[in-house]
Formats: structure tokens, C-alpha cells, sequence
């Protein structure tokens, strides 16, 4: 049995604790009567997962079983999550590979000839062959790849269609092969609350002009937290941009979840609590410590992308969309809930090397705002575990360093944009539109491996209610220049971010770790 | 050198094999070891072709083992450097039950390498290459070589049909797959000669089904008259494994041969000759495992 996740107070006899530090790790102590909250323990697997899956499709919830769905001469689509899911990328074979492999046995044993399967990126950059074909297993990619398996294009202009606005007044567009299909099947990972449900088809396959309207500020800052769907605008808009969809198209869902394992064998120690460190773990963190701290960026950043996590499989759930969707945030909320007792004056978050949109990259100080103050702050449920006004600390390098071919709006977006103001609401009406139409950042979007032009400002976007709740926020470890650009303090040491810190909070602030990743959503009370 | 000129040790060695190896050379100078025998002589003039040697040794262990590190050491990985190929449609050799011919478009000595390498290790394996008996065996040597490395063996283009016949149904028979080229020589400018009938009366003869491949990019990497290969992108496609229908010639087959490589030279995939999506999947079915294995 899987222990639910806890919160320690720190007294003598505990133990330093990890935090990530970009491609690197540190041991930092923490003051007496500090709390460190721990995610629950990996949940066990489901044990067939094959098995499970073709239960799902043929007793789905709310729907018609998939097989009988399936019809000769069928116009069918397959949809799925690109690589932004899960993080690290899933040892193989990859949980979309099953599921897809078993909608499509069902295709040919029903004679549909008309397949296709897109990759739904929204905005995100296009995979290579590799990236594509680590996630739909070897079978789909050398059947489909590339004329039946291919990549949404949200700056398409004949392969994309208007659909209508919602009530609210939100643009919906969809991919035009999903919207003329006689059924789109989703098949969906969902990691984190925040996915899945009516935002995978309202994003995945949309347009610029769809997703700017809930990706903006004024939704982002009603979203208490985004983590959490039933209090946040942003999904708020997507259900009914999703409805709209739905009644143009008829979408067959399909939902996973895994547990949080998170870590191979050789970082094992990140997946436990100090506490229970064994001499061997130890030993593996001594040696990832002295690796990380000699070893070059570059060939850091190799060894560390090159990790695969040993998910496993947790739940599956098919059918109509809000059925399917209840049951997946159920398990999801089973595997990552923690409750907390209280808001505390100082939040620490170690921000590690990976966040969903640098997949084999180094990750950029935007994406270490929006990793850090993004989604990490976001993690929690009723009201954010820094109390208005708190200090948030984080722990990155935080240098100067961006991938040319997957971040090449960052690049301008730092340099230009943050150079000139770092309030989000500032940024959105002065630069956005720009950078989304400027014709070069759209032809790498389409052509090369790079994030749409609008991308960047959506990263800072996530932050936008962290930065508007925190009084300050200090980066520890990072390098001073940066730091200042994007507008928050730096200091050399964690404890000379809590002297920082005290000038804003008081004396003898209460301070809380949260031991991130495996990821968590605090249920704070 | 006589023993006693006072000459000793090293040099006395080094004079001696240095003498050895000017009397072998003397003797291959002499002899023609390294030109083929004439035509004119009465063996070759004989209607019934002399039985040709088909390297039997080459397809035996431990020489197998040999080449298979070869060519994982080697070939292979100089063939994935100069040419990053492209291979469509491995599905239909994945599982092969029974011997095919492979019958592939001709423009470059590339061919043979990025044909196996579009081959499946288990296929590869079991698979020869007919290579033109008067040009890469006319020197034994290099014929050997040849085959240590490719798995190669002599293939008559002058003997007639008979001649082709003889080895290449053995080898079907005897369960190897055959590469063949129909064309009967390379391309001069890269594009699709007509295909000779060999191929289709071969697969009438035996029974054996034909595979299409088409090999798009050899001709830039090696064409006929250079010597070194330059570096260059290819691309394999490899039609579903074709049978001649009962009432087919061996000419009508061949025609519909060569008309399934062209139609795998064009750019959009070609559904009837690679096979529609369901088909791929199938032959995409992992294999169960069979008891013993």
C-alpha cells in the first residue's frame, strides 16, 4: 500500500533536504520548525494494462463500446497528446502507444480504410520522427508515418477551419481532418489536473486565434489555481469552447493516468523522502552531486534528457468527455494529493531541469519563471500555500541560455520585451499580437522544431498569479543579471534568501518546502 | 641468400621471405592469375554451361557469424553515415515464411548495401546476392571477398536461362532469399532500364514470390565510372511480395515487375503495390512466440 503523501516539521534530527537546482541537485537545511510537504508514494500499477484498456473501449462511460462506433468507409481520427506529457518522457512503451494500438486493431478488424492520427501540439513545436515515434511505438510509426500520421499545423490556413464563438464570445477553430471526420478518438495522458477533458481538443488542435482566448492574462488571473478545474477560468472557457466542438464533431475520449514514479533506478533518491534514504542512496546522490557539479551544461543536459521515467499505469477511462474527465482527475487527485494545514510566509521549490516545453532542451529563464512560478506555485487547491504577500524562494542556475531551434521567440522575448517591462498585463497589449504574426517566427513554428511566436508570453502568463500574489520572489543560485531581467531579487545561499526574505514577511517567518517533483497538488485548508 | 655470406638474423629473414614472395609474383605474371579465362577455350564453349562454384562455403558457419559482425561493425553503420536511408515497407520482410526474390531497380554499387540495410536482421540473414558472375568473379579473390562480406554468389548473365536457373532455384529451395537486379547492369544515367525476363521465369519456375524495391538516391552516392562513393540521402520503398498468377508468362510477370518498381519510384505511397493500411498492420503483428524459442 502506497503511503498518502505527509507533511514534516523540521527538528534536530532531520536530515538536509533535496533540492533541484536545474541540472544539478543540493542538500540545504532547513530552519527548525520548517515544514517539508512530500507527494504520496508511486500508487500500484495496473498489473494488465492491455487488458484494461479493451475494457474501457468496450464498456466506456456514458457511450456507445468504440467497436461499435466503427464502421467501413468511416472517416476516422485519431488525436494525441504531443511531448509536452508526461514528464520525463515514459520509459516505452508509452501508455497512447496501447491505447492507440488497440483503437486501431479495432479499425482494421471493422474494415475502416480512411485513417489518419495527428499530433495535437496546439502551439507547442513540432516533434521529430524520433520524438513521434518513442511515443506511438514502432507499429503505428512505420504503418502511418508520414502520410497518415502527422502533426497538427495551427498556422495552416487550409488546414484549419472556423467553427463559431461561444456564448462568452470565444473564437473555436479545430483542426479541418478532425472536423470533417465521422469520429475523432482523443486519446489523452493526463499527468497533472490541468489536462485533459475539453482542453485537449479546444488546444491541441486549434489555432492561435482559439487558444488566445483563455491563454491570456485576465483568465490566467481568475484561474485560483489552473491545477484545479472547477475554480479556474481558463477551463472554464475551454469546457465551452469544447461543447461547441463537440456539437460539430463526434469525439470518443479516452483518458490515462499513471502514478507518479517519476525517476529510473540511478535517481531513485529523488523519488523518496530523505528520511528514508538507504546508504545506497546516498551513495547515488554523492556521485549524481559530484557529477552534476563537474560535468559540462551540455553533456549534464544529455544525460539528464536521456532519463526515462517508469510510469505505470494507474486508470483508463473512455467515452463522453465530462464522464470520462470526472474519473481521470479522481485518480489523478488520488496520486497527487497532499493536505496542508494553513498558508505559510515563505514558500522553497527547487525548480528542476525539466518542464514540458523544453523536451531535450536547456530550459530558458522564461520557462524557469513559468516552470517555477508558473506551475509549481500553482499546485495546490482552495488557496495557494504562500499567503498573500509571502515570499516565494526558488532554487535554478538560471543562466543565460536558450536553444536556437526550439525557442527562438524566447530569445527576442527576453531580450526585447522583458528589457522593457515585466508586468504581464503590459506585455500582452504591446507585444503579443507581434510576435504571433511576425512571419518568420511562424514559418520555424511550421517548418522547423520551434514554439509558435506567442509562446513565450504565455509561459509568462502561467506566472502572472504568482507574481501578483508574492511580495517578493528570490532565485538562489542564479545568475544576477538574469535574475534582475526578470524582475525578481537573487542571492547566493538559502540563507541569505530567508535574511531577504525577512524584510518582507517579518521576523521568524513559518516556512514550507515543498518537495517538488514527483509533482503534488496541496489541498490547503 | 646463402647461409654463408655472413648475413644473419632479421636481414636473413626479411631476404628470405622477399624472395619468396618475387617467385609467387613471377609465377602469377606467368600464369594470369588475375585475368579471366578466355572465352575461346573449349570448356567455357560447351552448350551445357560448366557447373559454376556458388561459394557454398560462404553460406556455411562459422563464416556466417564473420559476416554478420562484418556487416554490423562495418557495413551497415558506413552505409547509415553515407546515405541516412529511408526505408519504407520493412513490414513485408519482417516475417517472411517462406524464400522471396527481392527485385530492385540497378544504378549503383550503393544498391546491394541499402538493400540489406532495409532488410530485417532475420531476413538479411537468410538472404544472397546474385551478382554478375563476369564482372565480380572474374578475379576470385575480390569474388570471394565480395561474398564474405555480401553474401554474394555468381549469377551467369550470358549462360542463358538455363545457366540462371540452375544455382538460383537451389538456393530458393534450399530456403535464401535472392536479391536480383533485372536490369542486368547498372543505369548510366540513373534511370529504370527495361527488366529482363530472368526474373519473372525464375519466380514462374519455383514458385517464389517477387518483392518490388525501388532504391531512390544510390545513383548520387556511387554512379557507374567513380570509384569512391560520396556521401548522399536514399531512400528504400518496398512493395508487397507479388506471385505470378496462374496463367501469367514469365514476361507478362516480369513486365508487371518492373511496373510495380516504377510505380514505387513515385512520390506519393502507392497504396496498391505497398500494400493498404490494414494490410501493414497486419504484417506488423508482433510474432507470437512459438514454443522452444
Amino acid at each position: 500500500m502506497a503511503r498518502p503523501g505527509a507533511v514534516i516539521e523540521v527538528d534536530r534530527n532531520t536530515p538536509p533536504v533535496l533540492f533541484h537546482f536545474g541540472e544539478g541537485v543540493r542538500l540545504e537545511k532547513l530552519p527548525l520548525g520548517a515544514r517539508i510537504v512530500y507527494p504520496p508514494d508511486p500508487l500500484e500499477p495496473i498489473a494488465h494494462p492491455e487488458r484494461a484498456i479493451k475494457r474501457a473501449l468496450a464498456k466506456p462511460l456514458e457511450d456507445d463500446p468504440l467497436k461499435s462506433l466503427l464502421r467501413r468507409g468511416m472517416k476516422l481520427t485519431i488525436a494525441f497528446d504531443d511531448l509536452s506529457l508526461p514528464l520525463p518522457p515514459m520509459a516505452a512503451p508509452d501508455v497512447r502507444q496501447l491505447v492507440m494500438e488497440e483503437v486501431i486493431d479495432m479499425a482494421a478488424e471493422a474494415g475502416v480504410e480512411d485513417i489518419h492520427l495527428i499530433a495535437a501540439l496546439g502551439l507547442h513545436r513540432r516533434m521529430t520522427a524520433d520524438e513521434i515515434r518513442h511515443i506511438v511505438g514502432d507499429r503505428i510509426f512505420s504503418t502511418f508515418w508520414p502520410d497518415r500520421l502527422y502533426q497538427h499545423d495551427g498556422e495552416d490556413p487550409e488546414a484549419n477551419v472556423y467553427i463559431g464563438k461561444t456564448a462568452e464570445g470565444e473564437d473555436v477553430t479545430l483542426h479541418k481532418r478532425a472536423a470533417e471526420s465521422d469520429l475523432v478518438v482523443y486519446v489523452n495522458l493526463t499527468l497533472v489536473p490541468m489536462d485533459g477533458g475539453h482542453k485537449s481538443m479546444s488546444t491541441g488542435l486549434a489555432t492561435y486565434r482559439g487558444i488566445r482566448a483563455h491563454h491570456n492574462v485576465k483568465t490566467l488571473l481568475a484561474s485560483r489555481s489552473y491545477m484545479n478545474p472547477p475554480d479556474s477560468a481558463l477551463h472554464h472557457s475551454c469546457i465551452r469552447q469544447g461543447q461547441l466542438i463537440e456539437d460539430t464533431v463526434r469525439v470518443f475520449h479516452i483518458e490515462t493516468t499513471v502514478n507518479n514514479h517519476a525517476f529510473p533506478a540511478i535517481a531513485n533518491f529523488m523519488q523518496k523522502r530523505e528520511t528514508d534514504w538507504t546508504p545506497r542512496d546516498q551513495a547515488m546522490f554523492l556521485g549524481m552531486k559530484q557529477f552534476t557539479d563537474l560535468a559540462p551544461p551540455a553533456f549534464k543536459r544529455n544525460v539528464f534528457h536521456a532519463m526515462r521515467a517508469p510510469y505505470g499505469l494507474t486508470g483508463v477511462h473512455a467515452g463522453q468527455v465530462d464522464a470520462v474527465h470526472e474519473k481521470t482527475l479522481e485518480a489523478v487527485r488520488n496520486q497527487i494529493s497532499v493536505r496542508v494545514e494553513g498558508q505559510t510566509d515563505i514558500v522553497t521549490l527547487g525548480v528542476p531541469y525539466l518542464g514540458p516545453y523544453n523536451v531535450n532542451a536547456p530550459m530558458n529563464p522564461v520557462l524557469v519563471v513559468c516552470m517555477g512560478i508558473g506551475y509549481l506555485f500553482n499546485f495546490y487547491r482552495s488557496k495557494p500555500v504562500l499567503r498573500k504577500g509571502g515570499v516565494l524562494i526558488l532554487t535554478h542556475p538560471c543562466r543565460y541560455e536558450f536553444d536556437a531551434v526550439q525557442h527562438p521567440s524566447y530569445i527576442d522575448f527576453y531580450d526585447e520585451v522583458l528589457a522593457d517591462t515585466t508586468d504581464p498585463m503590459e506585455i500582452e497589449a504591446k507585444y503579443e499580437l507581434r510576435f504571433a504574426e511576425d512571419p518568420w517566427f511562424r514559418q520555424l513554428y511550421r517548418k522547423s522544431h520551434a514554439y509558435h511566436g506567442a509562446h513565450p508570453f504565455y509561459a509568462w502568463y502561467w506566472a502572472a498569479h504568482a507574481i501578483d500574489h508574492a511580495g517578493d520572489i528570490i532565485i538562489v543560485g542564479g545568475e544576477r543579471d538574469v535574475v534582475h531581467r526578470l524582475g525578481f531579487k537573487c542571492a547566493t545561499t538559502l540563507e541569505d534568501a530567508f535574511e531577504m526574505a525577512e524584510q518582507t514577511v517579518g521576523r521568524y517567518p513559518s516556512v514550507t518546502h515543498l518537495r517538488m517533483p514527483p509533482i503534488m497538488l496541496c489541498d490547503v485548508e | 641468400m646463402p647461409w654463408y655470406s655472413g648475413e644473419r638474423g632479421l636481414t636473413q629473414l626479411t631476404g628470405t621471405i622477399g624472395a619468396a614472395v618475387n617467385d609467387v609474383r613471377r609465377v602469377r605474371r606467368a600464369w594470369h592469375w588475375d585475368t579471366p579465362r578466355p572465352h575461346t577455350w573449349p570448356a567455357q564453349g560447351e552448350v551445357v554451361p560448366e557447373r559454376a562454384s556458388d561459394l557454398g562455403w560462404a553460406r556455411q558457419e562459422p563464416v556466417r557469424t564473420i559476416r554478420f559482425l562484418i556487416q554490423h561493425g562495418l557495413l551497415l553503420p558506413f552505409t547509415k553515415a553515407m546515405a541516412h536511408p529511408k526505408v519504407e515497407g520493412r513490414e513485408w520482410v519482417r516475417e517472411l515464411e517462406r524464400p522471396v526474390i527481392f527485385a530492385a531497380n540497378h544504378s549503383s554499387h550503393a544498391d546491394t548495401s541499402l538493400i540489406l540495410y532495409a532488410l530485417t536482421d532475420r531476413a538479411r540473414e537468410r538472404t544472397v546476392v546474385a551478382a554478375a558472375a563476369d564482372y565480380w568473379f572474374k578475379r576470385p579473390l575480390l569474388g570471394n571477398i565480395v561474398s564474405l562480406f555480401l553474401n554474394t554468389f555468381p549469377f551467369s548473365r550470358t549462360g542463358g536461362a538455363q545457366a540462371q536457373l540452375h544455382s538460383s532455384s537451389q538456393l530458393l529451395k534450399s530456403g535464401w532469399n535472392l536479391v536480383l537486379f533485372p536490369e542486368g547492369s547498372r543505369s548510366i544515367d540513373g534511370r529504370i532500364q527495361e527488366f529482363k525476363a530472368g526474373v519473372g521465369h525464375l519466380a514462374n519456375e519455383t514458385g517464389t514470390p517477387v518483392v518490388p524495391v525501388h532504391i531512390r538516391g544510390a545513383f548520387r552516392i556511387m554512379p557507374k565510372g567513380q570509384k569512391f562513393p560520396v556521401p548522399g540521402p536514399a531512400r528504400v520503398r518496398i512493395g508487397k511480395p507479388m506471385a505470378p498468377q496462374p496463367a501469367e508468362g514469365s514476361r507478362q510477370f516480369t513486365a508487371r515487375v518492373e511496373g510495380a518498381v516504377r510505380a514505387l519510384a513515385d512520390e506519393p505511397s502507392q497504396p496498391d503495390i505497398q500494400g493498404t493500411w490494414i494490410e501493414r498492420w497486419r504484417a506488423l503483428k508482433p510474432r507470437e512466440p512459438k514454443y522452444g524459442e
